[in-house]
């Protein structure tokens, strides 16, 4: 139960950790438009290169962060393999079998295809891993805060999601404590078969539910009892900051994103581009 | 019996948030006994009681649990057996309860064990005796309609119908008024003549002294020693560095002795104190 990577935090003292949250999720957003803009072998490396420099410079193990790789790996894997099986190519095919027919471009498409989405879960992982969940939210409010005037409930939002998130490790204590508790009086959870492990869950999800709304209630008592109404003049604590530093990344990732464009529509015809832009 | 042998336990290992709960522990239960586990927050007693029904493994290197015959650094533990001998009631039990019927969830650790629907039922039924629920009364109803002391006891008798010969507990009064309290101990004095040995994890000085035999204070991961409650009440540096404090009979009987009345100031249990003062008041009746 206890490794689920997104979400999980990785302490470390890091430029990627103290980064203002807002400019990490703006960067993340362009980083994510970005991707989807990459189309040859080139991009994919030369952003890749990026990426593996904001790893190495989050001072978080390379291994955590491809530990997230890990719960995408199976739909990348079928996803390449039927590409491969079923692109329609043009000329000859590399092999054939029944209906099925392999091309060299059916190839190249699933391993970028396969690219991309790893390109896709890296950032993420890494974005949670340097940056806690209450960050998080306090950056995601702030940014979404001009949609107020549109009456629009950001604040309530915001609070719903760090509710969620607060509570997922506490979740997963309970899960654990009731797991034990039921292993205790002889539950087996190890089942092969799914339908099995579904109803061996039950005595865990039932007893889990039930605190669940316990704890709904309590937490409601608690906010009414401190006199919670809502953002209406509610001050924080920590307020975000941000620094010269952040305004560099975001620049930085800018310069990169344009690079992307420019190796994807080679506006003055450059000839090199052309031959690396398989 | 329980034979703890140098066993040590870390908590996430090989991360940032590896912390070392337990450091070379060496403890010996012996059948029969009512022993007491104490010790302040984050000493070890939940992380070493649940070693006993490995639910928390031995891990590499770490020393070695024994329970009866069964070794559980071993690689390969036969759970079941383990889990019929060692019956474990966790802190808040009530929270385990989940099926629509207090009959079905106490059939649920015999099922378990793959034993008959009639044997089940027969052990179902003893066990909802035994915590003090008529079974033709509660055996329907739905777990979560009852008040939260009946559901302790419901969760209570989940375990005990699982006729573990070695009960441990994990402060099974928390959370209860004194009446609740008095009633879940009652009851666990009368399940002893089921399962003998009986492991008790509490804060609550008055019922160590009352009901355990030896008692094990534990701080920071390792045992500080093993006492009778007469020792243990009787430590002078526990009592000062504030890993103990007195129960309550005890207080007294030691302020009644300050005062210049002729009580020991040892006494533990309640009819102790009784007995000495009636003991006393008679003989200064006789002097006047």
């Amino acid at each position: 139960m206890r490794d689920v990577t997104i979400g999980q935090y990785y302490p470390a003292n890091s430029i990627v950790h103290r980064a203002d949250p807002r400019f990490k999720l703006l960067i993340m957003l362009l980083y994510i438009v970005m991707v989807f803009f990459c189309d040859s072998f080139f991009s994919f490396g030369f952003l890749t290169l990026f990426v593996l420099v904001t790893v190495l410079i989050s001072r978080v193990p390379p291994l955590k962060v491809l530990k997230g790789l890990r719960m995408v790996i199976v739909v990348v894997l079928i996803t390449t393999v039927l590409m491969i099986i079923f692109y329609r190519g043009e000329g000859e095919p590399l092999a054939e079998w029944k209906i099925f027919r392999i091309y060299l471009d059916g190839i190249y498409a699933s391993i970028k295809l396969a690219w991309r989405l790893m390109l896709l879960v890296v950032m993420p992982t890494l974005l949670t891993l340097t940056s806690t969940p209450t960050e998080l939210c306090d950056g995601l409010e702030s940014l979404l805060s001009p949609l107020k005037k549109l009456h629009f409930p950001v604040h309530e939002l915001a609070l719903i999601m760090s509710i969620a998130l607060r509570l997922i490790p506490t979740l997963i204590e309970e899960t654990d404590k009731i797991m034990n508790a039921q292993k205790a009086r002889g539950a087996k959870f190890e089942s092969r078969n799914p339908f099995k492990k579904i109803k061996a869950m039950l005595p865990v999800l039932i007893p889990l539910f039930v605190s669940s709304f316990r704890r709904a209630d309590d937490l409601a008592d608690a906010m009414d009892s401190r006199c919670y109404r809502g953002a209406k003049g509610r001050t924080r604590m920590k307020s975000l900051k941000f620094h010269a530093g952040d305004v560099i990344a975001l620049l930085v990732w800018c310069i990169i994103f344009v690079c992307v464009l420019f190796l994807k529509y080679n506006w003055f015809g450059w000839a090199f581009i052309a031959v690396i832009g398989l | 019996m329980i034979d703890v042998r140098n066993l040590s336990y870390v908590y996430s290992p090989k991360t940032p948030f590896m912390s070392q709960a337990l450091f070379g522990i060496d403890l010996e239960i012996r059948d029969g006994d009512f022993f007491g586990i104490i010790g302040s927050t984050g000493a070890g007693k939940s992380t070493l009681v649940s070693h006993f029904n490995a639910l928390i493994r031995v891990q590499k290197k770490s020393g070695t649990v024994i329970v009866d015959d069964i070794d559980l650094a071993a690689k390969k533990v036969d759970l079941n057996r383990l889990r019929a001998t060692v019956g474990m009631v966790f802190q808040y039990p009530e929270h385990q309860l989940f099926d629509d019927t207090v009959e079905k969830d106490v059939r649920f650790g015999p099922k378990n064990l793959g034993l008959s629907v009639e044997e089940q039922k027969e052990r179902a039924k003893n066990a909802l005796e035994l915590v003090g629920l008529n079974y033709s009364e509660f055996a329907e109803r739905s777990p979560f309609e009852l008040s939260g002391g009946q559901k302790r006891r419901v969760a209570l008798a989940g375990v005990l119908a699982m006729q573990p010969k070695i009960l441990v507990l994990d402060e099974p009064t928390a959370g209860l008024d004194p009446k609740g309290k008095r009633e879940i101990m009652d009851l666990v004095m009368r399940a002893r003549s089921m399962c003998p040995t009986v492991v008790m994890i509490s804060h609550n000085m008055d019922e160590i002294a009352t009901y355990c035999n030896r008692i094990a204070v534990l701080g920071k991961g390792r045992v500080v020693g093993v006492f009778t409650p007469r020792e243990l009440f009787s430590n002078r540096e526990l009592l000062e560095n504030g890993a103990v404090s007195l129960p309550l009979v005890t207080e007294i009987a030691a302020r009644l002795h300050e005062e210049g009345i002729d009580i020991d100031p040892a006494l533990l249990t309640e009819e102790e104190l009784v007995d000495a003062i009636l003991a006393a008041a008679g003989r200064r009746g006789g002097d006047a």
